[in-house]
């Protein structure tokens, strides 16, 4: 979150918001088509050097913010690891039957949504919204009422979640006690979000109408930020594309793990 | 002409009955006129009929015999969080440069030439709007909207949500403006505005115009209307005092409060410190000092909901929890939305008394609808009631029990004069009746006549801790000039 | 029934508050799911229910799909950990709900057709999940399980607990402000 987080700007920053999620689109979209659990592992160095090294955030940031990938490694590789298909069986206890094709399989998972998760973070911590709208509608098209209105929507969050921590003392004060099971959460709802949400749609209404005071419609319009590509787009084509390359090669030449294919045969 | 309408009739979706019935209001090139009138009167949405926002970004059913409406136009509303639409002070004003299809290159210029306009001077425009003051936003405001370079300007309340302070900032900017310039302004505190404006519009509670003239005539005539439509004029405060019998000498009775080394810590940093603190029974405390200079802080110290180091003591019990606070300190938020948990007024009044097992709910329930004036709309859910009337049924969730001290965050904060008298009054008679008032404001007028006593708070710092005389009749209005 | 700046303002600000709701969701869904047994799946219900509850608010066509695309958009950009395939997941979703919305020519938002939304949410994640290979590589009785914790968890947040949400807050009076005027309310113009 770009505005909550102190960091300096890096030439990650600087890329073009728009060419850079395009080009984060097609990376995922290539990841897809991986199945060889020795690529896809040697591929997660790719970001992870990047977001360590250039993303200009504090490393103890960016371990606090990794931490939860861990969890997510775990339980997206351990459903396909205990109850995937397969015929060579290494363990079976119960319901639970790890095979070796159902093991690589989940841990191809796991790296894959590993990846997904880096790129993620990658992505988030080194975009401002703002140049990633006016990039999106220069760049990529995208009708000024919508970019615009989501910058307006991202500047109530934080007044929103001010909100929240006012309305955590207006209820201990009135001393709200939680209630248990299923009731509990319809208390979240009538006491969180029906004022938070109530409050924000009329904050928003509000917001709306003094846009188009100003004038915003759908007439020509020109731009105060004019994203353009840089030496710096290159840069990221060339390390992406030979550290992928390299990562093929390794994963190719110097395979560490037996299966190459995780695909169900 | 420059704005006008003709015939207007116009119904709210739902509504009982049109909210304007055949209004006519015709405004002349270069006037500046002020609409007035009662909360509901229907000012502010003949303000965005004639600014051209309804029905086209508002739609509100609608028709008039004739409409003139000017191309170029620009509005101030009243809500400082709610008029941006970037996060930083050089893009908002781009915005508006982009929406005139400004070439890219001339920007940096124009937007320091329309910050100086408004006396904003930043080395670097690229500030975000969230660290401004509630005032320097409204100059922003009005900076973006001058950017438009308008024909018409309209002012929705642009300083019902600032103090004091803000609200001169605001009218000085707005008087630097082009004297030729045609505006239309809805405003609630017109101290400085009466002078500025040629003509006065008077609306009443229906909706149609009783008065229509110049401000001396208006006054000399509807004087009386003006004070009941809660507006507050210049002398609406000395008239006030006039009429209000207020005991002079306060008699004190015994310690109930007891503060000692008290810090209240948001993180590691103490927010907020008192030393020593010790106030009795009948005291009416007002808490001044500039904006985050922590004296909400104090309130949520008092009441534990901050972390705290030091001793409290209500009526010589330990105060150690929230728990402990709640049943010694009733506490009155700032935005009373927040306080409210049911789905009408009359079980929120309930609430905290159905919590401890109260015998007589419904008995005590209907006493405080009646002295509270909440009695006709008991039914309603809380978010659909008036401001004023929000801010009562807010006092009275608080004093459920029969808690010695109330603690008040500018509990008169955007309330009309009306609301603002009914509320000081409600609090003198609990006063009166021995508790104690501790109340956050940013109103001299109510720390010279209402309150007994001052704390100021200056950086995180209780600075000073004095008592009060009343001023009262007379000696108010000689401060006031 | 275009849709106006407000209503596109709202429905971007409703869907980002439950884009950050999605982002913390991650954790919860990730601790839920012990050893992959998927009855923690019924709580991926939450991933639906900005389309519905947009839907709901303010009944014109396309809100849906705006709302799960933006929600998705936003936990994106709060750097959620499922990366760029949330964007992916948020447009099926968010057609799945429109589409129920629009079989009733988006004349009918009660709770029975809300419910069909937050389900037909669920039948677009799934079908996301299948084009993201290996799904169908689990043992049949797991996916099974699988695609009925999906389902009724899209039944129950997406479908009722986001009707409940609505209710609660029409009774606020903030609906005024987005819902149109009525025939009445012009016709009482002329009287």
């Amino acid at each position: 979150m770009q505005w909550t987080l102190n960091y300096e700007e890096t030439w990650v920053h600087r890329l073009n918001p728009a060419f850079k999620l395009v080009f984060f689109l097609l990376l995922f979209l290539l990841l897809l088509f991986i199945h060889n659990p020795n690529i896809i592992t040697n591929i997660t160095v790719v970001p992870l050097l990047l977001l360590l090294f250039s993303t200009g955030h504090q490393k103890k940031v960016l371990l606090i913010l990794m931490l939860p990938f861990l969890l997510l490694f775990f339980s997206s590789a351990s459903s396909m690891m205990f109850f995937g298909q397969g015929s060579t069986t290494w363990w079976k206890w119960g319901l639970i039957h790890i095979t070796e094709e159902s093991f690589y399989r989940g841990l191809h998972i796991g790296f894959r949504a590993l990846n997904f998760a880096l790129l993620g973070l990658l992505f988030a911590l080194t975009t401002r919204p703002v140049y990633l709208f006016y990039s999106l509608i220069q760049q990529l098209k995208v009708p000024p009422r919508f970019a615009y209105s989501f910058m307006a929507a991202v500047r109530i969050l934080p007044v929103m979640l001010e909100e929240f921590q006012q309305l955590r003392a207006a209820l201990l004060i009135r001393g709200v006690k939680k209630k248990k099971g299923y009731r509990r959460i319809t208390q979240t709802i009538t006491l969180y979000a029906v004022p938070l949400l109530s409050q924000s749609i009329r904050r928003a209404h509000r917001i709306a109408v003094a846009m188009e005071a100003k004038r915003f419609n759908n007439n020509k319009r020109t731009y105060y930020y004019k994203p353009t590509f840089s030496k710096f787009d290159l840069l990221f084509l060339l390390y992406t594309t030979i550290g992928f390359g390299v990562a093929f090669w390794v994963g190719d030449t110097f395979p560490y793990f037996d299966s190459t294919d995780v695909r169900q045969k | 002409m420059k704005v006008g309408v003709s015939n207007l009739r116009l119904k709210f979706a739902g509504a009982p009955s049109l909210q304007f019935e055949d209004l006519s209001l015709h405004v002349k090139e270069s006037e500046k006129i002020l609409f007035l009138g009662p909360s509901g009167c229907g000012k502010s949405t003949l303000l965005q009929v004639l600014a051209g926002l309804i029905p086209n970004a508002v739609p509100v059913p609608m028709k008039a015999d004739d409409m003139v409406i000017c191309e170029s136009t620009g509005v101030v509303f009243q809500d400082p969080d709610a008029q941006f639409c970037m996060p930083y002070v050089d893009e908002e004003i781009a915005f508006v440069l982009e929406n005139r299809a400004v070439p890219q290159h001339e920007m940096n210029d124009l937007i320091q030439y329309y910050l100086d306009k408004v006396g904003l001077s930043f080395q670097d425009p690229h500030v975000e709007i969230s660290t401004l003051s509630q005032g320097m936003k409204q100059r922003l405001a009005i900076s973006s909207m001058i950017a438009l370079e308008p024909e018409v300007i309209f002012l929705d309340e642009p300083t019902a949500l600032l103090d004091p302070e803000g609200t001169s900032e605001i009218w000085s900017t707005i008087k630097q403006i082009e004297a030729k310039q045609t505006m239309i302004i809805v405003e609630h505190k017109i101290d400085e505005v009466v002078d500025f404006v040629d003509r006065i519009v008077l609306f009443n509670s229906e909706g149609k115009i009783i008065a229509d003239s110049d401000p001396n005539t208006v006054f000399s005539f509807y004087k009386h209307k003006i004070r009941e439509f809660g507006i507050w004029y210049p002398e609406v405060w000395d008239e006030h005092i006039k009429e209000t019998d207020l005991p002079k000498d306060i008699v004190r009775g015994k310690e109930v409060l007891s503060v000692t080394n008290l810090k209240g810590y948001r993180g590691k940093h103490p927010k907020i410190q008192a030393p020593e603190i010790s106030v009795c029974e009948g005291e009416w405390v007002a808490i001044t000092g500039k904006n985050g200079a922590g004296k909400s802080s104090l309130l949520l110290s008092l009441m534990n909901v901050m972390k705290t180091s030091g001793e409290i003591k209500v009526s010589n019990q330990l105060i150690k929890t929230v728990h402990d606070a709640r049943s010694q300190l009733a506490f009155v938020f700032q935005n009373p939305e927040f306080q409210f948990i049911t789905h009408s007024v009359y079980k929120e009044l309930a609430y905290s008394l159905e919590m401890i097992n109260d015998p007589n709910v419904d008995e005590k329930v209907n006493g405080w609808l009646t002295s509270y004036q909440l009695e006709h709309v008991k039914l309603l859910h809380p978010y659909q009631l008036s401001t004023g009337q929000k801010r009562r049924l807010s006092v009275g969730t608080a004093l459920f029990g029969s808690q010695p001290v109330l603690l008040l965050d500018e509990p008169t904060f955007g309330q009309d004069a009306q609301n603002t008298f009914k509320l000081l009054q409600l609090f003198e008679e609990l006063r009166a009746k021995g508790l104690i008032i501790i109340m956050v404001t940013h109103d001299e007028k109510i720390v010279n006549n209402y309150a007994t006593r001052q704390w100021i708070i200056e950086k995180g710092l209780l600075v000073a801790d004095r008592n009060l005389e009343r001023v009262g009749e007379g000696k108010a209005y000689a401060m006031d000039s | 029934m275009k849709l106006k700046l407000s209503d596109i303002l709202i429905t971007i600000v409703i869907a980002l508050v439950f884009g950050i709701i999605y982002k913390l969701w991650g954790p919860v869904y990730s601790l839920f799911k012990p050893f992959g047994l998927h009855i923690g799946d019924v709580i991926y219900g939450m991933w639906f229910i900005a389309g519905t509850v947009a839907m709901l608010l303010l009944r014109k066509p396309g809100v849906a799909l705006l709302a799960e695309t933006a929600a998705a958009s936003g936990e994106f950009l709060v750097g959620s950990e499922y990366g760029l395939s949330v964007l992916l997941y948020g447009i099926i979703q968010g057609l799945g709900t429109e589409l129920m919305f629009a079989l009733f020519g988006y004349k009918r938002y009660t709770a029975f057709v809300a419910a069909l939304g937050g389900i037909a949410a669920a039948v677009g994640s799934l079908i996301m999940d299948a084009a993201y290979g290996y799904v169908m590589d689990l043992a049949l009785w797991n996916l099974l399980l699988l695609i009925g914790a999906r389902l009724i968890g899209g039944f129950l947040i997406a479908g009722l607990l986001a009707y409940f949400l609505v209710e609660a807050l029409e009774k606020t009076g903030v609906t005024s402000l987005i819902r149109p005027a009525s025939d009445e309310d012009y016709k009482a113009l002329d009287r």
